[in-house]
């Protein structure tokens, strides 16, 4: 899910205020999750969606701006016949309940200070959870905790801010710079690590929210938490050794080295006789990537990101031949 | 993975000796080179005029690594005054192996590292 602070941020710079719709609900099944979030800004911007696009949004972009000119929040539903359902590629009808407010981007408003505290508990690596309670009328109400939050009734919508994925990249190649920026805009926390500082620049990873230089097993180590994918793009046997030592042994979520077929197998027999047990080395995607035939830096990348995806949604995937 | 050096090199790279960090280091020093990305950190114990122990850390190449493990192998118990006097050449010589020209700047690495290290070590 992407930052929404971001989000309002990248809004501020054009609009004064914003209809924020929320996704509260869905039956029929949803493309998107629920919370997916839609901005319709007072001077014709959006940004985000809360469906695939087509009639959903649309119909949600027309409450927005709506609800904007009347200056309050309302519960909407949007419904999906079973005609409409077929040009939108669901299998069948479908509800959609959204949450559409009035938001203030300059000064106060009640809604971004929510989120800023819970996005602020996020950022420290715990959970945080708005609750908002949606009156009958008039505005509503939310409070911010750290505690799991069990919804009770229609009228209370729970959102999980969870603390982002982290991606390690480990070589500030090419590839790695533009992993660096798919991965960005996949929600992903990017923390480049690499030994030379001509490569780990902040020109080459503009959007990276760290760039450390340095020792790059030392520098990666403190990141490796269950929410981390460590990346080895740098194709240097230098510093995929002494990191793959560390991080196949670490509880993150994902390691994947570039490497060809025969490069992957050898550093790992090099793991092997160094003692690292087969269940360590087995954890170890390379080569990386799903096979897409690419073979230009952001083809390479995409297809890595490609697999990010496929391991943090929990699908199988294929060893490469 | 095949390395295009010998018996002496390749055994430093697969079994580096003293590989790791000293809890208490008296001297250290990291060094680097910015094009090729080699890192070695040095870090010595010295007791009064002499080196009670060495290690390193490194994420460089097998050249390097096997230099710095032979280097630190060398050093212990060895005086300070001695060490300093370590040549370039030397340590070449030490890997049993010719090491081309291009990349003597890996394999000298960690002694610019421990001339560093030694260097800030003084009047500490």
């Amino acid at each position: 899910m992407p930052d929404i602070l971001e989000q309002l941020a990248a809004l501020r710079e054009h609009e004064t205020r914003v209809a924020m719709a929320t996704l509260i609900a869905a039956r029929g099944g949803s493309p998107r999750p629920i919370g997916a979030k839609l901005f319709v800004g007072e001077g014709g911007r959006l940004l985000g969606s809360v469906s695939i696009g087509g009639c959903v949004d649309a119909r949600v972009v027309e409450h927005g701006e709506r609800l904007l000119r009347e200056n309050r929040a309302q519960r909407v539903t949007v419904t999906v016949d079973d005609s409409e359902a077929v040009e939108l590629g669901l299998a069948c009808g479908a509800e959609f309940d959204l949450l559409i407010e009035p938001i203030s981007l300059n000064g106060t408003d009640s809604a971004i200070e929510a989120f800023q505290t819970a996005t602020n508990i996020s950022r420290s690596g715990k959970e945080a959870y708005v609750i908002t309670r949606i009156p009958a009328a008039g505005p509503p109400a939310r409070m911010v905790s750290s505690e799991p939050f069990d919804a009770t009734g229609p009228d209370v919508f729970v959102e999980r801010i969870a603390p982002a994925d982290t991606l390690v990249l480990v070589g500030a190649s090419d590839v790695g710079a533009a992993l660096a920026r798919i991965a960005r805009g996949l929600g992903m926390r990017v923390v480049v690590v690499d030994g030379r500082e001509r490569y780990a620049t902040r020109d080459r990873f503009a959007t990276a929210d760290e760039i450390l230089v340095g020792m790059p097993s030392e520098l990666a180590r403190p990141h490796y938490k269950a929410g981390t994918y460590v990346v080895l793009v740098g194709h240097e046997y230098k510093y995929d050794l002494p990191v793959l030592r560390d991080a196949l042994r670490a509880p993150v979520r994902y390691v994947g080295m570039l490497a060809g077929r025969k490069r992957a197998d050898s550093m790992r027999g090099l793991l092997r006789d160094e003692g690292l047990s087969a269940e360590h080395i087995a954890r170890l995607h390379s080569p990386i990537g799903l096979d897409i035939g690419g073979r230009e830096p952001e083809e390479i990348a995409l297809s890595i990101a490609a697999q990010l995806i496929a391991v943090r949604e929990g699908k199988p995937i294929a060893q490469r031949g | 993975m095949t390395l295009p050096y010998g018996a002496v090199v390749l055994e430093h790279f697969r079994r580096p000796r003293n590989q790791r960090a000293l809890e208490r280091p008296s001297a250290a020093h990291e060094a680097f080179n910015p094009l090729c990305g080699d890192r070695v950190r040095i870090e010595l114990e010295l007791h009064g005029a002499a080196i009670r122990a060495a290690a390193f850390t490194a994420n460089a190449c097998a050249l390097c690594t096997a230099s710095a493990s032979l280097l630190t192998d060398r050093l212990v118990g060895l005086a300070v005054e001695a060490a300093v006097r370590i040549t370039a050449a030397e340590t070449l010589a030490a890997l049993q192996t010719d090491v081309p020209r291009a990349r003597e700047a890996c394999a000298v690495l960690p002694l610019t590292a421990l001339k560093e290290a030694l260097r800030g070590s003084e009047g500490a």
